[in-house]
């Protein structure tokens, strides 16, 4: 969020980025572990700056060649230094030196590691905005006073047939994995970092029901044991059948949050309102295939919500 | 577990259950479009989605890899 604010916004890296670079954004949580070409490449390269350690985060900023060799790192989210080390690294750099690299197969991926959207599936993008309640701060932070957070939500072709036989059927409560995959790891506050998912527990209660129309209602009330974090919201949305295909999926949850994750910094005191809004992805857009942060790690226990 | 329970009892006082605002078809379009995605700069650049689709490229055009990587993904929930 603060690097796409600040350092991603400056004109002269844009510029850098687009015509001397080829930019690639990934998270390392994934290539650091992989055992696969994707990920032994990332190793390579990481393991020639000070982050060696897999184990831990290696995440940064890294110029390197085709063929794995690292020029420059940094962690530090200030243009000026990333507009400093990118040019630094072009002032050194003569591109007849890669005139023997080699492209890398992909290779068998490491099954462990797969995170592809589900074939035929539904695909939503979801944004989280903090409506109000951020007291104004002149330092870096401001970045997240208008931020708005994105993520995805998977469903697969079966969930979404489902959802098509109830609204057939004249409606009713949505099912429940589809409900609580929704609530469970969606309805959270991600303006300012990785949150935290809501454990089983921690649904107090929820109601998501659709009639006939496609016209969608709820309620949610979510909170850790010891009430220290929270969401009490009501939803809102509109489901449009094609030819036995959703065409159209919008929902807003909005209501009140409280708190913040171990990743979250920076939230407001007591509550504060915040919307949530679900839309169809269109696969045109880069993050629309990004794994749900849900499912981070786990891909099968974000479809399996018995864990 | 006696401060857990205290801080349980300060949020309640801090933080009391209120009445939510129920949402209207107008409140869904108007945050549905409030939230959509604006152009951003950072939006404009080519991003790869993994570092090997990257690396054909720069090999191919003898360019150098630049890596933005993070915990969570840049362009996502992060």
């Amino acid at each position: 969020m603060v690097d796409r604010a600040l350092t991603f916004a400056d004109p002269e890296i844009v510029k850098m980025l687009k015509d001397d670079f080829v930019p690639v954004a990934i998270d390392q949580w994934y290539q650091r572990q992989q055992k696969d070409a994707e990920g032994e490449f990332y190793r390579k390269i990481a393991g020639q700056g000070p982050r060696k350690d897999f184990e831990q985060t290696t995440q940064g900023r890294y110029i390197c060649t085709p063929d794995g060799q690292l020029l420059a790192y940094n962690n530090n989210r200030g243009p000026e230094r990333i507009r400093a080390l990118m040019k630094a690294a072009l002032a050194d750099f003569d591109p007849d030196s890669l005139a023997n690299v080699q492209p890398i197969d992909d290779g068998p991926p490491d099954a462990g590691y797969v995170r592809l959207p589900p074939p035929d599936g539904l695909m939503l993008r979801v944004h989280c905005k903090v409506l109000e309640g951020h007291e104004p701060t002149e330092d870096w932070t401001a970045v997240f006073h208008d931020a708005i957070g994105r993520d995805n939500a998977w469903f697969t072709a079966d969930e979404k047939k489902q959802l098509v036989r109830l609204m057939r059927r004249g409606g009713g409560s949505f099912p429940e994995p589809i409900a609580l995959r929704i609530v469970r790891y969606h309805l959270t506050d991600f303006t300012r970092g990785e949150p935290p998912r809501w454990r089983a527990n921690e649904v107090k209660s929820w109601s998501l029901r659709i009639d006939a129309d496609g016209e969608v209602t709820g309620k949610v009330h979510l909170e850790t044991a010891d009430g220290t974090r929270g969401y009490q919201a009501n939803l809102i949305g509109k489901v449009v059948l094609g030819d036995d295909e959703v065409v159209q999926f919008d929902l807003l949850a909005k209501g009140d949050f409280w708190g913040r994750g171990r990743f979250t910094f920076h939230a407001p005191e007591g509550r504060f309102p915040v919307a949530i809004t679900f839309q169809m992805a269109d696969g045109t857009d880069e993050a629309d295939h990004i794994l749900p942060h849900g499912a981070k790690g786990y891909l099968p226990g974000y479809y399996d919500l018995t864990n | 577990m006696r401060n857990m329970l205290a801080i349980g009892v300060l949020m309640s006082l801090v933080c009391p259950a209120q009445a939510i605002d129920e949402l209207t078809t107008k409140d869904l379009q108007q945050l549905q479009a409030a939230l959509a995605p604006k152009d951003a700069a950072w939006k404009s650049i080519p991003w790869h989605p993994t570092l090997l689709s990257a690396q054909r490229q720069a090999a191919r055009q003898r360019k150098l890899i630049f890596i933005w990587s993070m915990d969570g993904h840049p362009l996502g929930c992060t």
